[in-house]
């Protein structure tokens, strides 16, 4: 047990020495959640529900991001690198050393959570019930499973390049086709209907919907449960294929 | 049954090339092993596949007569592999800490930290920031943290300087005198003759010699003794000797080919051969085992 604690541990040091990190998962939201609360969209009716809504949206876009990159990015530079294979000769077996990995990611997760959520009160004075603290937070950190499964599959490439550009790219369609840089509504209608059927969209509207008082539709529910399905049997299915070789 | 490692018939394929080729041998704990052969010889192949981590398209191979993947087999083995970078993100002390906390019976701290020879300034250092060889040398003492029983190299000393090469080699020979079973690859006749007790040597997927040292440098070196001869000189008569591998005339000298001077002179003159202008030649180790692996480059 201490050996998996240890390795937690030193996974989560080494995403907060990761300037990528810091720089994407809590810089960058919480610019993005000053600029469109307080400098753009100022003339919107109810700011109050306005910032609690774009909160939510920059909160789920930072932690969607960190997991589809920093743990996509990391497993194909811990491969390239030999040291996928060196953990192998050591007494940690591989599930701990994965678990120990999306554990410590998750606590981290928790992290940028709370410092976001914390950046809304203080910027906009974003005022929730305890109830949907919790359970927004609770969501967007449960909810960020099948972007982990995205990360595990960007995490299957062999270079780190093709890595950090597919998952870029990856990211900020999903950000935008989500809703979490502007409301679905602003979109066109075509990307709006292909949208609502892309996993960012469903994350983001759990949490909308529980800032307004509701619950996470059952919908979102599915389909975020369906990629995660999706995304854990491809990688399944080609790490299998790699290691036969 | 007391062997570190056991090999049977091991065989692995590539897409079509043969890395390694039914290979058999077994190490006894406390032995010193070099494996030594050209690059593209299958030294790597079959390291990882002794370690598990390469699956064999035949044959099996064992640790301590069990499977490598094995956890109890994990706690007693260390091992440093070719072209592995450290784990980023971390400090020096923190890996060592974090490698330690793996086994269940470490080596103290301070004996790693004097492993890896860094200085405390270094040891703080996160280990992307350091050198080439600092890096290699923190690769060493993770190799050592679990304080184990049998270790593996990996052609250990590439990329390493003359300085850092002693250092190392004289690290592995008193780990070696404390009854630890060490195996490395190497492709330099030199270190496996200063360091191994014995060579397993390597070419083209087979292993093509397995003894001492001084055997296995007897087998590489040609000997040649030659002399004028009269025309009757029975020539068929030494090429039947086992220590003879080639007798030929040229330039008007006799030459044979031996590893066993003496006795091919006590033969001429025991058989009371008229020769002349004896002359003894003997052939240089290097030159020797560069010659033999001359050729196999384009195996890799």
């Amino acid at each position: 047990m201490t050996i998996f604690l240890n390795q937690c541990k030193a996974e989560m040091l080494r995403m907060f020495r990761n300037p990528y990190f810091i720089f994407w998962s809590l810089f960058m939201p919480i610019v993005f959640y000053y600029i469109f609360t307080k400098v753009v969209n100022t003339d919107i009716a109810d700011k109050e529900l306005w910032g609690a809504h774009y909160l939510m949206s920059m909160t789920s876009f930072s932690v969607m991001g960190s997991a589809i990159m920093t743990l996509g990015i990391r497993l194909v530079q811990e491969r390239s690198q030999g040291w996928t294979a060196f953990m192998k000769v050591t007494p940690l077996s591989s599930l701990q050393y994965s678990l120990a990995k999306m554990i410590g990611q998750s606590i981290v997760h928790g992290f940028s959570i709370v410092v976001i959520f914390i950046a809304g009160v203080v910027l906009n004075g974003v005022s929730l019930s305890a109830y949907q603290w919790i359970m927004s937070g609770c969501w967007i950190l449960l909810g960020s499973l099948p972007f982990l499964g995205i990360g595990v599959l960007i995490g299957a490439m062999k270079r780190v390049d093709t890595a950090s550009g597919v998952s870029n790219l990856l990211y900020m369609l999903l950000a935008i086709t989500g809703g979490m840089w502007m409301p679905m509504e602003v979109l066109p209608k075509t990307i709006q209907a292909i949208g609502a059927w892309l996993p960012a969209y469903n994350y983001g509207n759990g949490a909308w919907e529980i800032i307004r008082g509701g619950v996470p539709e059952q919908k979102n529910i599915a389909i975020l449960a369906g990629y995660l399905i999706l995304f854990m049997v491809l990688s399944t299915y080609i790490r299998r294929k790699q290691e036969a070789v | 049954m007391d062997y570190a490692v056991e090999i049977k018939q091991l065989t692995k394929i590539f897409k079509d090339n043969k890395a390694v080729h039914e290979i058999s041998f077994s190490i006894k704990r406390g032995e010193i092993v070099a494996i030594l052969g050209p690059n593209g010889a299958g030294k790597s192949t079959t390291i990882l596949m002794m370690l598990g981590l390469l699956h064999p398209t035949t044959g099996e191979s064992r640790l301590f007569n069990a499977d490598a993947k094995e956890k109890k087999v994990r706690e007693r083995i260390g091992v440093m592999l070719q072209e592995v970078s450290l784990m980023d993100g971390l400090k020096v002390k923190e890996i060592l800490h974090l490698f330690r906390s793996y086994y269940p019976k470490p080596l103290p701290m301070e004996q790693l930290i004097s492993f890896t020879g860094l200085s405390n300034e270094d040891l703080n250092k996160r280990t992307d920031k350091l050198s080439g060889g600092q890096k290699r040398r923190v690769g060493f003492a993770l190799a050592l943290a679990g304080n184990p029983d049998l270790l593996f190299f990996d052609e250990p000393t590439v990329g390493m300087d003359i300085a850092a090469r002693k250092v190392f080699w004289d690290t592995v020979k008193e780990l070696a005198e404390q009854g630890k079973t060490i195996i490395f690859s190497t492709h330099y006749l030199q270190e496996a003759d200063d360091v191994a007790e014995r060579i397993i040597l390597f070419n083209k997927g087979k292993v093509v010699a397995d003894g001492t040292p001084e055997a296995i440098k007897g087998n590489l070196l040609k000997q040649s003794v030659s002399f004028d001869a009269e025309k009757t000189f029975p020539k068929e008569k030494f090429l039947q000797l086992p220590q003879v591998s080639d007798v030929y005339v040229q330039g008007g000298r006799t030459f044979i080919i031996t590893n066993d001077i003496d006795m091919i002179l006590a033969k001429v003159f025991s058989e009371q051969l008229v020769v002349h202008d004896i002359a003894i030649e003997k052939g240089r180790l290097e030159e020797a085992f560069e010659q033999l692996t001359v050729g196999q480059k384009e195996v890799m």
